[in-house]
């Protein structure tokens, strides 16, 4: 990585760790090394062959940070039974994966949010409006959010009764939106009409999700699907509210590969990137495994996937140096006295001992010279000199040059 | 206006999705299979169409270079890759089979050796049946693996089967029908919902057309 793409990327996370701070999200931090136990005795979360082990020197097993949502969960749990009080947590850390065919380790950081303490739907809209504010910050073109909800979807496999292989198969051909392969799935397993009827229409559910919900509905479904939706509706009223409907989708197929997720489920997509950005969703029932009862609901970006979506001329750029101050063996003192007077007053200062010019690459906003008795200021065409340091500070505010750290 | 990316794939089906496309009022006037281009427009420019290697069509749309593409179900399975397969545009008609020179069943207990170009297919096949095999990647005549020796069985697709015959291989078992399928970029589909549908319509239209 170049030293401008280290800025934008450090920019991007300062300025979406600022968004979190203006919704009241206190940043936390979980351990690099996890005991691997943590990890081995939940299924359907991290697969356990993509996570990167270590062995430490009493022979137990570790695991480098493979996830966030987790720890935190297990820490809050083992602490709380219940939680009377809201929480609002947000991180920037690196989780660590082992793509399973290439061997390939991959380091991504993750950007995310977790809220402890409310089931509410506004619970969930407020995530969610957050999730298409911090969008909105790093100005990307066009992008959408899926909602989902992965009770809808466990609802009606309960009543189906397949087995494990043919419910596998499904699941592929719903994800694929493959109406063909389903159509003859539903033929061949010899389901009850009504499922037939509703499992053929999932690929259509997507879209608007107010015109979803009222499709669905007219669906024959089961009374708990029903609420389902209603609970859908509730959320979506609120985005409305929030003025931030339009970035919504309802894609009533939406499965995630997650296991936690007991409810609304949602994923960012952004042009040109072929992956979601983001993905989130509710998670009541994961601090249960931990022996607590905890509603939760939480989301995560993949910095890097969503930086390589933004356009280059909309990346932060850095900004040119406030001053250069240039001097030669004689003005060494009068040089580094003025540098460090102006670095004490947060000006981003180069000094070039024994130089006279200013050479090419160097980009500022002020060419100081130090001569004999006085300081030399140049902007542009414009010069000005000032006897002493203090003067020269003056005018450097009068000027306001100061760029934004 | 928004532009959508598709992904044809070269060989086999080629000409057929032309025509289909065609029929769908989506026209690219300078394609020619002869030329060297890669990327042509149609009329409006509201499609930008690159040709390409038919098993490279997955993974254009599923890195998202492509919005959606045009390529058959046997290379979809083998890709194993994560996207939307919403339209079967009922061309380049195939199937996938087991197919053997001197073996008629499998027997119980029995280890084989299995030579095919679709590696991944026929992992899924045998695993899913619970019959241990040993894998060998061809990427072509894979008719000859079990001929001189190489492999018990193959598995590979076959049109009319007349290569099968005329290499005195007998068709086992049935694995899947395969047909050509419109795949399509998850994030795409969600950012460019409108076009995308648009496309979709046509193509349905069309389909319904020849169907009459």
């Amino acid at each position: 990585m170049n030293v401008e793409n280290v800025y934008a990327r450090q920019a991007i996370i300062q300025r979406m760790k600022r968004r979190f701070t203006t919704y009241g999200y206190e940043e936390i931090l979980t351990p690099t090394f996890e005991a691997y136990d943590l990890y081995a005795k939940m299924n359907g979360t991290v697969n356990h062959r993509e996570m990167i082990k270590t062995i430490d020197n009493t022979g137990e097993v570790l695991v480098l940070r493979p996830d966030i949502t987790i720890p935190l969960t297990e820490q809050l749990a083992k602490n709380n039974e219940e939680i009377n009080e809201r929480l609002r947590y947000f991180y920037v850390l690196d989780v660590f994966r082992q793509a399973q065919d290439t061997n390939e380790y991959r380091e991504s950081t993750q950007a995310g949010v977790e809220y402890f303490g409310s089931d509410a739907p506004e619970a969930d809209a407020e995530i969610i409006a957050l999730a298409i504010h911090l969008l909105r910050d790093v100005r990307v073109n066009r992008f959408t959010i899926e909602l989902g909800h992965s009770g809808f979807f466990k609802q009606l496999i309960t009543q189906m009764k397949l087995e494990k292989a043919a419910l596998a198969e499904l699941i592929e051909h719903i994800q694929a939106k493959n109406t063909t392969e389903i159509d003859q799935f539903v033929k061949r397993h010899d389901l009850a009409s009504d499922l037939q009827e509703v499992i053929s229409a999932l690929p259509f559910l997507y879209g608007n999700p107010l015109a979803v919900i009222e499709k669905a509905n007219k669906l024959p479904l089961h009374a708990s699907m029903r609420q389902t939706l209603t609970n859908i509706q509730k959320i979506y009223h609120v985005l409305q509210s929030y003025g931030i409907e339009q970035h919504v989708v309802l894609d009533l197929s939406l499965i995630n590969h997650m296991d936690y997720y007991s409810d609304i489920i949602f994923q960012g997509f952004i042009e040109k990137v072929g992956k979601p950005v983001l993905m989130g969703g509710r998670y009541d029932t994961l601090a249960n495994q931990f022996g607590a009862s905890i509603p939760a609901i939480g989301f995560a970006f993949d910095i890097d996937l969503l930086l390589s979506g933004i356009e280059t001329e909309k990346l932060p750029k850095k900004a040119p140096l406030d001053a250069v101050i240039l001097f030669n063996k004689k003005e060494e003192q009068l040089g580094l006295a003025l540098a460090n007077e102006l670095r004490n007053n947060d000006y981003v200062v180069l000094t070039c001992p024994n130089e006279t010019k200013l050479s090419d690459e160097v980009e500022a906003t002020w060419t100081i010279r130090c001569l004999d008795d006085r300081y030399e200021l140049k902007k542009g065409s414009e010069i000005e000199t000032c006897a002493t340091k203090e003067a020269a500070l003056q005018l450097l505010e009068r000027k306001d040059v100061r760029n934004e750290p | 206006m928004t532009q959508l990316t598709l992904a044809l794939a070269k060989g086999r089906t080629a000409k057929d999705s032309l025509k289909l496309l065609q029929k769908a009022n989506i026209i690219f006037p300078d394609f020619d299979t002869k030329s060297r281009k890669l990327v042509f427009y149609n009329e409006d420019k509201s499609i930008k169409m690159i040709y390409v290697k038919a098993v490279d069509v997955t993974t254009y749309v599923e890195q998202g270079a492509a919005d959606i593409g045009i390529v058959g179900r046997d290379n979809i399975l083998e890709a194993e890759a994560d996207l939307y397969e919403l339209l079967d545009l009922r061309l380049g008609f195939c199937r996938f089979v087991i197919a053997s020179l001197n073996e008629s069943e499998f027997v119980p207990g029995k280890s084989y050796k299995v030579a095919s170009k679709y590696t991944n297919v026929t992992r899924k096949f045998f695993q899913k049946k619970g019959i241990p095999v040993e894998i060998i990647k061809l990427n072509g005549s894979v008719e000859l693996a079990p001929i001189i020796g190489l492999a018990d069985f193959i598995l590979d697709i076959v049109e009319t089967g007349s290569t099968l015959r005329e290499n005195g291989l007998e068709v086992v078992e049935e694995v899947e029908q395969i047909s050509t399928r419109l795949v399509v970029n998850k994030a795409s589909f969600a950012t460019k919902t409108d076009a995308i549908q648009r496309v979709i319509d046509q193509l349905k239209e069309a389909l319904e057309e020849e169907q009459q």
